[in-house]
């Protein structure tokens, strides 16, 4: 939502070409970019922040009408997530439903995890995907070998990752930023080992990629993110 | 080896270990290291949610209209067994003879008006036609709560089917209940609407009679506003009925409303 009204928007679109040229070179590039967006785009996500924390609160109490908000402003963005771990319509819609349920019944424990609304309701959402995935490869074993399309793009190297800060919070800007540096086959690589939660083995035989690529490329990918995400700490 | 005194190898453990790609040996290993010592276990953590961010990155796809529909049947359901079961343990505790005079008054409006009833279906319908609208209010709303840093009270009013009418939030600070309206009910022009905070004790006091912009600001004192449980917006004749009278309309909207504990 912020991403149309703030600069944040450059960021999303500007970081490949940043990224290639620029490696960042000590703290101040970091700082300055950091000082940049905290200056222009704070306020938006602290109080989307502070909207989905008073709709939590609501639905705490058992307050349906505040479910159905919470729902309309946050299902695109779970239900994007949904997709990307089963891959299936269908399925991420059960994983949806369910995930909301549970939203729903734990609502009152949101409090004690200390963390921003929308990644307590991103874990929900990753957590019963990968429940679904699987109950479903016990049924099918060749399921999750599926690959979609854009996929095999970004793994060709030619599309990046698509990465969306849209309805993120506050937190999820530093990673947003050092997963922008990455190479666009590391980040598809960390990013689908994160969300599927796939072993070095499982993303080779997914990817039909030689078992050492998928190593190499998860290790740098870290690596890189480790170095970028030390100068945010 | 002490792992604390490496700080480069336990960050790339632990990112490993919160990415998923450290398994077998390695991982129990780290696992009974972060049981041992607390510095290894907040490493964990932290590359945890550093990585959860990956979640919150995914792009936004619209989910067919049928999953809320799904959704809100389950929750309805919940709902009605666990007030069943509320009824059937508290039979004999009667409520505070206040508050159950006026739940019963304002179920009387709501059941006893013709009126009030099309009226909330014409808000229900209406609603529904305009939720591509409903991105733009958010987007409203969240200005809203961007101009006032200092919301301590929030309510979201809804009418009898649970659909979300009025967002309200109360700055003691600026002394400003501020009021949204993101269902498409409007009043007709004769009509108007009048917000009720309803005490515990004591009769409905009249919070102030609304406009009819999106966007209202009323004046309240937290005295009016703290303590109070539930409010209500009830339909007027045009400018309001006094505060001692009370609601003489049909109560079209209402929820509870509670303090921000965070």
């Amino acid at each position: 939502m912020f991403l149309s009204s703030s600069p944040r928007k450059t960021d999303v679109n500007g970081y490949r070409s940043d990224s290639n040229l620029i490696p960042p070179s000590g703290t101040s590039f970091v700082a300055r970019h950091a000082r940049m967006f905290h200056h222009a785009a704070d306020t938006h996500t602290e109080s989307n922040d502070a909207l989905l924390i008073a709709l939590l609160e609501r639905v705490a109490m058992q307050d349906d009408a505040a479910l159905k908000v919470l729902y309309r402003q946050c299902a695109p963005k779970l239900y994007g997530l949904a997709l990307r771990v089963v891959t299936h319509r269908d399925w991420a819609e059960d994983v949806l439903q369910e995930a909301f349920l549970s939203i729903w019944r734990a609502a009152p424990d949101y409090r004690a995890s200390l963390s921003p609304p929308m990644a307590w309701m991103g874990l929900i959402v990753r957590s019963r995907g990968l429940d679904m995935l699987r109950r479903r490869t016990a049924d099918r074993s060749h399921v999750t070998q599926e690959l979609d399309e854009t996929l095999t793009d970004t793994l060709a190297g030619e599309v990046p990752t698509p990465m969306d800060t849209a309805q993120a919070s506050e937190q999820a800007w530093a990673p947003h930023q050092c997963l922008g540096r990455l190479d666009n086959k590391q980040r598809e690589v960390v990013s689908l080992a994160y969300v599927r939660d796939l072993s070095h083995g499982e993303l080779a035989q997914q990817l039909s990629l030689p078992l050492g690529t998928v190593k190499t490329w998860i290790r740098r990918g870290l690596e890189q993110l480790r170095v970028c995400m030390a100068h945010f700490a | 080896m002490n792992i604390l005194n490496k700080p480069e190898l336990l960050d790339r453990l632990a990112s490993s270990y919160a990415l998923g790609t450290l398994r077998g040996g390695a991982r129990r290993r780290f696992e009974a290291m972060a049981r041992e010592q607390a510095p290894v276990r907040a490493a964990a953590l932290i590359w945890q949610s550093r990585l959860s961010s990956i979640n919150e990155l995914q792009p936004q796809v619209q989910p067919d209209a049928v999953v809320w529909t799904r959704i809100h049947n389950l929750v309805q359901g919940e709902k009605a067994s666990t007030a069943q079961a509320a009824v059937r343990s508290r039979a004999a505790v009667p409520e505070p003879a206040g508050l159950a005079s006026w739940l019963r008054s304002l179920a009387l409006w709501r059941t006893a008006t013709a009126v009030g009833a099309m009226a909330t279906v014409a808000a229900v319908t209406v609603s529904v036609g305009q939720r591509q609208d409903f991105g733009g209010e958010i987007a409203r709303l969240q200005n809203q709560l961007q101009a006032a840093p200092q919301i301590a009270y929030v309510a979201v009013l809804a009418d009898d089917q649970a659909a979300a009418s009025m967002l309200v939030t109360f700055d003691p600070k600026a002394k400003k209940l501020t009021l949204q309206r993101v269902g498409a009910y409007q009043e007709a022009g004769d009509r108007s609407l009048q917000l009720w905070a309803l005490p515990p004790a004591g009769g409905p006091k009249s919070l102030g009679v609304l406009s009819r912009d999106k966007l209202l600001r009323l004046t309240a004192g937290e005295r009016d506003v703290r303590e109070v449980p539930t409010l209500a917006i009830s339909l007027e004749p045009k400018g309001g009925v006094p505060s001692e009278t009370g609601p003489t309309g049909p109560v079209l909207f209402k929820g509870a409303l509670i303090q921000k504990m965070l």
